[in-house]
């Protein structure tokens, strides 16, 4: 392999700085991962431990324990460096149980479903 | 070189080359359409475009009548690199033969 | 290694990077590499309330392949050399 050059390496330790820190990971499924950088590479494939899932519906928010977790880097969107100064998130934002923003998001979910299918109701009528 | 333009179209980005320094449309990913000068470009049609302006066409649903709603937002962006994995197609300016 | 060397160059400096999930994420350019991957400092979203999660990120890894746009700050392009260096680009230089 002849990428390795050394402004490269330079180059692919550029989350070198977030190792061992809190971070937060988006996904390109619009999921929330936090949890500490413990490795990663030059396709950004990540481990977090003690890895969580966000689940935030409305001013409702959750964190689900996930426990190790080996991200494809192909999936990450973002990789953020949490500041542990600031508020993680707005004050208005309530925490609530995992059965409970899963109830949350089945409701947010069945809405959006159902404006797809009456959606195609109306396609199908629409005869013209 | 630098002085005279090659102006032999051998291949797809030629065409591209040729319009350096021209205005351009360029149709995207998501409904999005530009319209700008083009300043750099890439094998990838990654791109650097002047004066942009963006138009985003969005299809919504009314929530009363289930109808659909076609509305285009347009914004202007001084100096814009353009990513080219989202690039559907180029049309350079029409020139006189 | 046009765009890859013209953001070297604009590191320092104020951009706007937005994604292909909407997401539009303001900060100032503090490493990209070959991949055009971005490190993002002191970024601030665009629309935060829309993202409430980003409000304790200060500094940030974006993957390349998921911008859709860099906004670039207007005395950070030099159009006559970008114009040389495309064209350079184009012959396979």
């Amino acid at each position: 392999m002849s990428w390795a050059g050394p402004e490269d390496i330079y180059l692919s330790t550029s989350l070198a700085s977030y190792l061992d820190r809190k971070i937060l990971v988006l996904l390109r499924d619009g999921r929330k991962l936090m949890g500490t950088l413990r490795s990663f590479d030059q396709f950004a494939n990540a481990v977090l431990e003690s890895a969580c899932e966000r689940v935030i519906v409305g001013e409702q928010y959750c964190d689900i324990p996930l426990g190790l977790y080996v991200i494809r880097g192909e999936n990450v969107v973002l990789i953020g460096d949490l500041d542990t100064e600031r508020e993680e998130l707005p004050p208005h934002m309530i925490r609530v149980s995992e059965t409970e923003i899963k109830r949350a998001q089945k409701v947010e979910r069945e809405a959006s479903e159902l404006r797809g299918t009456m959606r195609k109701r109306m396609e199908f009528l629409d005869f013209d | 070189m630098s002085g005279e333009e090659d102006a032999t179209v051998r291949e797809p980005l030629d065409l591209i080359r040729l319009s350096l320094d021209e205005r351009i449309y360029v149709k995207l990913r998501s409904d999005r359409e530009l319209r700008g000068k083009l300043h750099a470009f890439d094998q990838h049609l990654n791109m650097i475009l002047g004066d942009v302006e963006e138009v985003i066409t969005t299809v919504e649903i009314d929530d009363e009548t289930y109808e659909e709603i076609v509305r285009t937002t347009k914004r202007n962006i001084q100096f814009l690199f353009v990513r080219g994995d989202g690039v559907i197609l180029v049309s350079p300016p029409l020139r006189a033969p | 290694m046009l765009f890859f060397s013209y953001f070297k160059d604009l590191v320092g400096q104020e951009v706007t990077v937005e994604l292909k999930n909407d997401l539009a994420i303001r900060g100032t350019l503090h490493s990209v590499d070959q991949y055009l991957n971005i490190k993002l400092e002191n970024t601030r979203v665009v629309d935060q309330d829309k993202y409430p999660h980003m409000l304790s990120v200060r500094n940030c890894f974006i993957r390349g392949s998921v911008v859709r746009y860099v906004q670039l700050p207007p005395d950070g392009v030099d159009v006559d050399l970008l114009h040389d260096a495309a064209r350079r680009e184009a012959r396979g230089g």
